[in-house]
């Protein structure tokens, strides 16, 4: 109440909620029948009421809709692993994986004429955000530094309340996407089967050469006298279902028919090398293995080296490895279908 | 090779057209890779609705619409079913809107352009004017206290009744009427030049209606 003539607005709130006592909301309506200013105060208590309830309804934006599905779909992933790890505890797959023999691996189909496993369903319906599309550029909370520069983000440390749900649509960083000439035609004539992408219902994004090419100086591609194999850089945000391949137009997409020398970073080229060692081993064989592609690129939106590697060619299978900036693994090791 | 098709068959979606909330989430719980979508599907406007205004910010409310949804997938099994789904989702999502104003100092970084995505899919009126009001209003809200923010956002913007949206913020009656109160008593002054601009009455009781009846 201001002093003895008019009541405040909370008063006159708490009247039209019906919150005041009975004796004090006698005397306060007493007071409205006479005092025109009170009487002001509580209609624009009411037009508050109006302004509130005439806000528009705002529809979800598309992309905040995709983001959702794409987190829920690694949620489903997890969910599906058993639910013991999680991405963001960045596990060091490595060890853990180290001792199994491949075949304990989450089985994916091996042959061409296996039934593509189900994707995860909440991820389904979300056609994979390419870079191309006008779909906001999110970049993960935590990846961007005080003077606006976009930081790699580092497992383990950054932003590890969201790592399990990184934004679909992935920042303009460049990323590279590593195609291995030829390697799908070989594999083609193989497996005796032929290139069929529209048989995928996946809204399979742009293949990484318009997407490289839109990026300029970056270039898709790159050979250098010694390297057998392409690293090509593409924006594409890979998902764990992407990665389950087929993978052949992602990783194998881009062509030596790419010229420009983009300037390869040689801890990737390091990187490289590292793991084909170990995939070498790993296939007990005396020499280092020789990846298919390798792809600069995005994994769940953070930086990522995308790696393919003959498992079994005749039957399809490729091993990927996914790895930061300090080439560890972001996740484990698996087996996908190439084509 | 032949691939399946992608989506399930067109009768198990029916069903799961047809299913209750309360369905859907046991079958999620069950282990049903589909059910859990469904229900996003069916609720995430009304979820983004909450959350972006209690949160006036479109890229914190789409964080905590996020984090809300994965909440409530891993903490399916919680759900006991005394309350109907929607006000567990509800209070999940404005949970996760209260918990990131808390810690809104620790915020990084302001997505410009998810900003104007809002802003393109939001339908704004025709009226510039009425423009000016939303976004007059959205700024005044900010300037409440959050549990008052969130109990005029569920009451007087969402038209739920004062019943739910005590079961939402799960407290007494009395505390959401009062916070309410409370709360207008503070827009009022602040939005009281605003009434005689556009002819509330006509334009909000027809939308108001709307609200509380959808």
């Amino acid at each position: 109440m201001t002093g003895d003539t008019h009541y405040d607005l909370e008063i006159l709130a708490e009247l039209a909620e019906g919150l005041l006592d009975d004796a004090t909301a006698v005397r306060v309506r007493e007071h409205l029948a006479v005092c025109d200013p009170c009487g002001e105060s509580l209609a624009d208590l009411a037009a508050v009421r109006e302004m509130l309830a005439a806000m528009p309804v705002p529809a979800m934006p598309m992309g905040v809709a995709l983001r959702i599905d794409k987190a829920l779909g690694a949620e489903a992933e997890t969910r599906k692993a058993g639910g013991g790890l999680r991405l963001d505890e960045a596990p060091d797959w490595d060890r853990i994986m180290g001792d199994s023999p491949w075949e304990t691996a989450p089985s994916l189909p091996m042959t061409a004429s296996t039934p593509a496993t189900p994707l995860v369903p909440a991820a389904r319906p979300a056609p994979q955000p390419a870079p191309s599309l006008p779909e906001p550029a999110v970049v993960g909370l935590g990846v961007l530094a005080d003077d606006g520069t976009i930081v790699p983000a580092r497992r383990r440390k950054a932003s590890r309340r969201r790592s399990w749900a990184m934004p679909v649509a992935a920042s303009v960083a460049a990323a590279a996407v590593i195609g291995i000439a030829g390697a799908s035609v070989t594999m083609l004539s193989a497996s005796g089967d032929e290139v069929r992408p529209g048989d995928h219902n996946l809204a399979l994004p742009p293949a990484p050469p318009s997407v490289s090419s839109s990026t300029g100086a970056l270039g898709p591609g790159s050979t250098t006298p010694g390297r057998s194999y392409v690293i090509s850089k593409s924006d594409f945000n890979y998902s764990s279902d992407v990665l389950n391949g087929p993978l052949a137009t992602y990783v194998g997409a881009t062509g030596p028919g790419s010229d420009g020398a983009p300037s390869v970073d040689p801890t990737v080229v390091r990187c490289v090398t590292k793991i084909s060692e170990r995939v070498g081993k790993r296939l007990h064989s005396e020499t280092a293995a020789k990846p298919i592609g390798v792809d600069q690129a995005l994994y769940q939106g953070n930086e990522a080296t995308v790696m393919a590697f003959w498992k079994d060619r005749l039957r399809n299978a490729v091993w990927v490895y996914v790895v930061d900036s300090n080439c560890a693994n972001m996740r484990p090791p698996a087996v996908a279908r190439w084509q | 090779m032949n691939f399946p098709p992608d989506s399930p068959p067109a009768a198990q979606h029916a069903a799961r057209s047809a299913s209750s909330d309360a369905d859907l989430l046991t079958s999620h719980i069950g282990g049903d890779p589909h059910a859990f979508s469904e229900i996003v599907r069916r609720h995430r406007d009304r979820m983004w609705a909450v959350a972006l205004r209690t949160l006036g910010d479109p890229d914190e409310a789409a964080d905590a619409v996020q984090d809300a949804f994965v909440s409530a997938y891993r903490k399916a099994e919680s759900f006991r079913g005394e309350a109907a789904v929607t006000t567990w989702l509800h209070r999940i999502v404005v949970n996760a809107c209260l918990d990131r104003m808390r810690r809104k100092s620790i915020r990084p970084v302001a997505d410009d352009e998810l900003v104007e995505a809002a802003e393109r899919d939001t339908p704004m009126p025709d009226q510039t004017g009425e423009r000016d009001v939303s976004m007059e209003v959205t700024a005044a809200l900010k300037l409440l206290p959050a549990d008052q923010r969130a109990a005029l956002v569920l009451v007087d913007m969402m038209g739920y009744s004062v019943e739910d949206a005590a079961q939402v913020l799960q407290v007494p009656t009395g505390t959401i009427k009062s916070r309410c109160a409370r709360g207008r008593a503070k827009l009022a002054p602040i939005l009281s030049h605003l009434r005689n601009r556009s002819d509330l009455s006509r334009v909000s009781s027809a939308k108001g209606a709307e609200l509380r009846d959808g």
